[in-house]
């Protein structure tokens, strides 16, 4: 009876994943029943919780928010946001009519996509791996171990990268050239480009990326393990069925995160491994604004195209949370 | 879901809310108009000799810091307050992130009273210049800065240079008359020389080729190994300029003939003439294949491991290691069939935006003293190479003979002394002023600067001018497509990836995207500076 | 871990498959860190020519000389562990209640809430303005410039709200309700006590992204004295990449002596300022590990 009540109310759909291990049927007792009035009332202290983020979110980044219409004006630091002149669409269409644009916007999500196919999963399976193992010295300095490359600076990360793969003397092709065979030309093949980008980015960052999800797994309930094993399912059947679908929400989570910035791959990376030969397939957006902005700061130019891309990215992230509170309940809202 | 759209709604209403509240708040242009009306105040300022002013006065700069030394501790400007009278404080911001800074305080609405190694872009100048925040120098320097005034007297280009379309000058430049090099030259590598047995240079494109034909080939290093790369470039930014005068071209973009004519490098016959060159270096393997993806410090390793023969770099030793030496010679430019005598670019011989004045500043006369101190012998002297007695010292001052004291690391020390390290500081380079403190090894390359490039009639390819804001907006655009299609279309021309039978595509695409009209804006401008 | 019982075959086959793999990305991994170590204590000329890829070639110590000589290393030292541990306090204080009030189905508003928040990780006013709140509010120069502008970050809440949704049983809500307990009493007696791998986890995310940040003190302070590590590792190297940038175009010779004589610097420095900055925040990291320990506390309140 309660659970329908609880349906008409204003969080008409539940973002709770049911827990393992627990009938879905049991009921949940709060006031459910009451005015909406009375349910704020009753948790007046969540407000109080929400209350400095909010605060924080409207002074640091609601206030700043108009400076978003210099993209729609010509803007030049001495005048001010306000007083410069409007130009309507024109820097949108400078953007959109470039000889690069369709170029830009293919690259920019392949490289994204590419990465997240790649970068995505690696971190789940090594989270879950760690998992198994016991606790001592081995895990611990596994774990320190791949953790610690997150923490070399793009400049050197990418000068290493040009070293390894240096054709006449990079550790790399030669231990390749060591199989007899010819390496390709990693650096200038453009077909080379965006794997050489996202596998040295997986190399740094998927021991990082396990933390969320080790500290997620810490959730597991132990109960759940130990009735497994009396019905002798196997460890692996075990990090299936109980491990796996605890971290469930939050890869769903971090997905739809990771959907929501498709077009936002940086420049500093790429542009420390773009040279002209590589360049049609390593010139993505952030770098091309990056150029642009050399020849002379164009403040309304580079807002544009940053607009353009929050707009994208929020379709696909609002598309993709849609998606998934159809199919798994999990989502952002 | 209702409920969810509800809730958008009503964020929406909050969100434009909060923005009209606060773009009423955020405005920062419209503040009381400080200073600019009452100039000067009550000091009196000196129109020669020091102090500039009887009583101290305080005035703020902003300037790129390089983060050796704490201004404040400098030699050289604590000297500067002694003489001026006049005491700086330095909102100075870390050198690579100087250019977002400077924005930000131009939006800010509250400027430092002096720009000092700003860098200041012509369009920078214009705008701001007419926004009235900075203030027009011309009749400053009419009564205040009799050295700087003398400069343009005696060079009426830097005048026309320096002058915005609107007739007013905002910046002052930084004069080098002592810098002949348009860009790093190149060097050739003296051990192959001698090795080679070659007593004179090459002088055409052919000769040239044959040389690094034979580096490849007779294993000067002598090592049993074919491992020597002839010409090694990072990127050929380097080496662009040097081998594009051999096909009559004197600049990667911008160039003006000798009868006054302009063009856009990307579609001269000439620049298709030095990609056929390059790409016969390429497939015979003379021009290193990682020219595109080498890092300076790899082609460095190259070097140093003696193994290239002909590399860009402002001094040999920078590359080859070791210590300054005359053994390996500057290259002469070489020429091609296509033109008689190889074009030689020669820089500029000014920096713009190396300072300026802001409405904020009380005191424009005082300063423009000061910063004039700068562009004087004795002022240029103290800011390159410090007091008296630190580093140097005089061994005949009638004749401005000067001799180094012996101080180990003179480059660091220097560093700690004087602003003029790493950024680009108002002064006037003059032969007086190192008199004495050349080195053999200056000496050396002076005179190969002089035999090579300068007796060979190098000249300044493009001068430095100033764009109308809308010819400055179209060249913006069209330069961000042209410049990524033209390097990457180089690229390929070289590397045989595109064949140069694909020349006329080229040209055509480049002429669509607008190569044809960046011509014309910089005939048009060329034009209006050459009738100044 | 989870019981001592015997393992069957395909268990321990399974386990063997598991302890292959994590050695595997051990060797991986560890490469790239030997690789920039041994860099560090090696003359640069050999590492940009590839002939050291393992072990030190042409042994020197001058890198990490010219960063320990600094002064301002240990003042930058200081000001980063300061900011860091206030800056990330503060993280906490705002992330944690928020994320919990949002975890909870009951509390009305939330989805309002939560799309204000998200629409601030798309939409943003872009650095003029946020330079001229910031000066508005008077914080040029302070350290409050590095820290509030950085109170929180949307993503961490979501991260943390999700933890929250997932592992803290709504039982436990409903019986504290059922005794009369306040939410107050709720969060911080009974909910925070049971998540300290999340605690963990934002400690370490926040601690993280203030340890590394330069941008803002790059915009915000003018005084050196304030400056954190990355700030001061930054004018060491900041000529390097300038030198590959312009290679010589219209310069001063004055320019040209100093540029060259600071890339010099910058390649025998480069890699030992990686070690000098980051192996504090590596050392923490065993530290951390053992709050992620799987099922402890939960088991412990059902029990």
């Amino acid at each position: 009876m309660k659970e329908s009540v609880e349906i008409a109310g204003p969080e008409g759909v539940d973002l709770q994943q049911p827990r393992m291990g627990r009938s879905p049927g049991k009921m949940r007792r709060l006031a459910s029943g009451k005015s909406t009035w009375s349910k704020m009332l009753q948790n007046w202290e969540l407000y109080l919780f929400v209350a400095p983020a909010v605060l924080y979110f409207l002074i640091f980044h609601y206030a700043p928010m108009y400076g978003i219409q210099i993209a729609f004006k010509n803007f030049i630091p001495a005048k001010g946001i306000l007083n410069s002149e409007w130009v309507g669409f024109q820097h949108f269409e400078r953007f959109f009519n470039s000889y690069y644009f369709g170029d830009l916007l293919w690259n920019t999500l392949s490289l994204s996509l590419y990465e997240l196919a790649i970068g995505f999963p690696l971190p789940i399976i090594l989270a879950l791996a760690f998992n198994e193992v016991k606790n001592g010295f081995f895990k611990k300095s596994v774990q320190t171990v791949t953790y610690a490359p997150h923490f070399i600076s793009v400049v050197v990360m990418a000068g290493m990268i040009i070293t390894f793969l240096s054709p006449s003397s990079g550790m790399l092709v030669r231990l390749i050239e060591l199989f007899g065979i010819d390496a390709p030309k990693f650096l200038d093949d453009p077909s080379w480009f965006k794997t050489v980008y996202v596998i040295s980015g997986v190399w740094q960052n998927a021991g990082w990326g396990t933390i969320i999800y080790l500290a997620a797994l810490s959730g597991v309930d132990p109960q759940l393990h130990e009735a497994a094993i009396v019905d002798g399912a196997s460890r692996f059947k075990r990090m299936l069925h109980i491990n796996l679908p605890t971290i469930v929400p939050t890869i769903s989570i971090l997905l739809i995160l990771n959907m929501g910035n498709v077009l936002g791959v940086g420049y500093e990376k790429v542009l420390l491994l773009q040279n002209s030969l590589n360049m049609e397939s390593s010139d993505v957006i952030s770098t091309f604004v990056y150029r642009s902005g050399l020849v002379n700061a164009q403040f309304s130019f580079s807002t544009a195209v940053g607009l353009f891309n929050s707009v994208v990215n929020a379709i696909l992230l609002v598309t993709v949370n849609q998606i998934a509170k159809r199919t798994s309940k999990t989502s952002l809202w | 879901m209702g409920k969810g759209k509800k809730g958008w709604a009503l964020l929406l209403a909050v969100v434009m809310l909060t923005t009209t509240l606060l773009s009423a708040c955020g405005s920062p242009d419209k503040k009381e108009d400080k200073g600019s009306g009452s100039k000067s105040g009550t000091v009196e300022v000196s129109k020669e000799g020091f102090p500039i002013v009887p009583e101290q006065i305080n005035l703020t700069l902003m300037a790129p810091d390089v983060g050796v030394q704490n201004w404040n501790d400098m030699a050289v400007l604590k000297k500067m307050e002694e003489l001026t009278n006049i005491k700086f404080t330095y909102n100075n911001a870390p050198k690579d992130s100087f250019d977002t800074k400077k924005n930000l305080v131009f939006s800010s609405g509250e400027y430092p009273d002096v720009f000092l190694a700003a860098g200041l872009t012509a369009a920078e100048q214009m705008n701001y210049g007419e926004q009235g925040i900075l203030i027009p120098l011309e009749g400053l320097i009419d009564e205040y800065a009799p050295n700087m005034k003398k400069i343009l007297e005696e060079n009426p280009s830097i005048r026309k240079s320096i002058t915005a379309p609107d007739g007013h000058i905002y910046a002052l430049p930084v004069v080098d008359f002592n810098q002949p090099w348009y860009r790093n030259p190149m060097w050739y590598n003296g051990k192959f020389l001698k090795k080679l047995g070659i007593d004179k240079l090459p002088e055409t494109t052919e000769e040239l080729y044959t040389y690094l034909k034979r580096v490849k080939e007779e294993d000067p290093n002598g090592n049993g190994k074919k491992d020597e790369i002839p010409l090694s470039s990072v990127n050929l930014r380097d080496i662009r300029t040097w081998l594009l005068g051999a096909f009559g071209v004197y600049e990667e973009e911008v160039y003006v003939d000798d009868n006054q004519k302009v063009h856009y490098t990307p579609m001269e016959d000439g620049y298709k003439e030095y990609l056929s060159y390059l790409s016969r270096l390429w497939n015979e393997d003379l021009l290193d294949h990682e020219s595109f993806s080498q890092t300076s410090e790899q082609k460095k390793a190259k070097a140093q491991n003696n193994q290239v023969a002909l590399f860009s770099d402002w001094h040999a030793y920078m590359t080859m290691g070791g210590e300054p030496g005359m053994e390996d010679p500057m290259f002469v430019p070489v020429k091609s069939d296509f033109v008689d005598k190889p074009v030689i670019a020669r820089n500029r011989g000014i920096t713009i935006g190396a300072f300026a004045i802001s409405n904020t500043n009380k005191y424009p006369e005082a300063s423009i003293r000061w910063v004039d101190y700068l562009y004087s012998y004795d002022g240029a002297l103290l800011f390159s190479k410090g007091p008296e007695g630190m580093l140097w010292k005089y061994t005949d001052e009638a004749t401005k003979k000067k001799e180094y004291l012996p101080v180990e690391n003179i480059e660091t020390v220097r560093s700690t002394l004087t602003p003029n390290f790493g950024i680009a500081i108002p002064s006037v380079t003059t032969d007086e002023l190192l008199k004495g403190l050349k080195t053999d090894f200056d000496l050396w390359v002076d005179k190969e600067s002089k035999e090579k490039l300068l007796d060979k009639g190098s000249r300044i390819p493009f001068p430095i001018l100033f764009l109308t804001s809308e010819e400055q907006a179209e060249v913006n655009v069209l330069s961000s497509d042209l410049n990524t299609y033209v390097r990457q279309m180089e690229a390929k021309f070289v590397t045989g990836a595109e064949p140069i039978s694909n020349w006329d595509k080229y040209v055509a695409t480049v002429k669509k995207m607008g190569g044809d009209r960046m011509q014309e804006i910089y005939q048009a401008a060329y034009d209006r500076w050459n009738s100044n | 871990m989870v019981t001592a019982m015997k393992e069957s075959r395909s268990d321990k086959l399974f386990l063997v498959f598991i302890y292959l793999f994590l050695a595997a990305a051990l060797v991986v991994v560890l490469y790239p860190l030997i690789y920039i170590l041994s860099a560090s204590i090696s003359t640069p000329k050999f590492v940009s020519s590839g002939e050291m890829w393992l072990l030190p070639k042409g042994l020197t110590l001058d890198g990490y000389k010219l960063v320990m000589q600094n002064p301002k290393i240990w003042i930058g030292y200081g000001n980063t562990i300061f900011y860091t541990v206030l800056g990330t306090s503060i993280n906490l204080l705002v992330t944690l209640p928020a994320a919990y009030a949002l975890s909870r189905s009951d509390f009305i508003g939330r989805q309002f809430i939560m799309a204000m928040f998200l629409v601030t990780m798309f939409f943003s006013g872009g650095l003029v303005p946020s330079y001229l709140l910031v000066k508005e509010l008077g914080m040029i120069n302070s350290i409050w410039a590095l820290i509030l502008p950085v109170s929180a970050s949307v993503w961490n809440i979501i991260v943390a709200r999700t933890f929250f949704q997932s592992t803290i049983p709504k039982e436990l809500q409903e019986a504290a309700h059922m005794d009369g307990c306040t939410n107050m009493r709720l969060f911080f007696q009974i909910v925070l006590p049971l998540s300290a791998p999340i605690i963990a986890v934002m400690a370490l995310f926040y601690g993280v992204s203030h340890w590394n940040s330069y941008f803002s003190s790059l915009i915000y302070l003018n005084d050196e004295m304030k400056y954190p590590l990355q700030m001061v590792l930054r004018q060491i190297l900041v000529l390097q990449e300038m030198t590959a940038e312009t290679t010589g175009a219209s310069i001063s010779g004055d320019i040209a002596a100093a540029m060259n004589n600071k890339a010099e610097i910058a390649a025998l420095v480069k890699y030992a300022v990686i070690i000098v900055s980051t192996l504090p925040i590596i050392v923490v990291y065993p530290f951390l590990q053992r709050y992620f320990v799987q099922g402890v506390m939960i088991g412990s309140v059902k029990g």
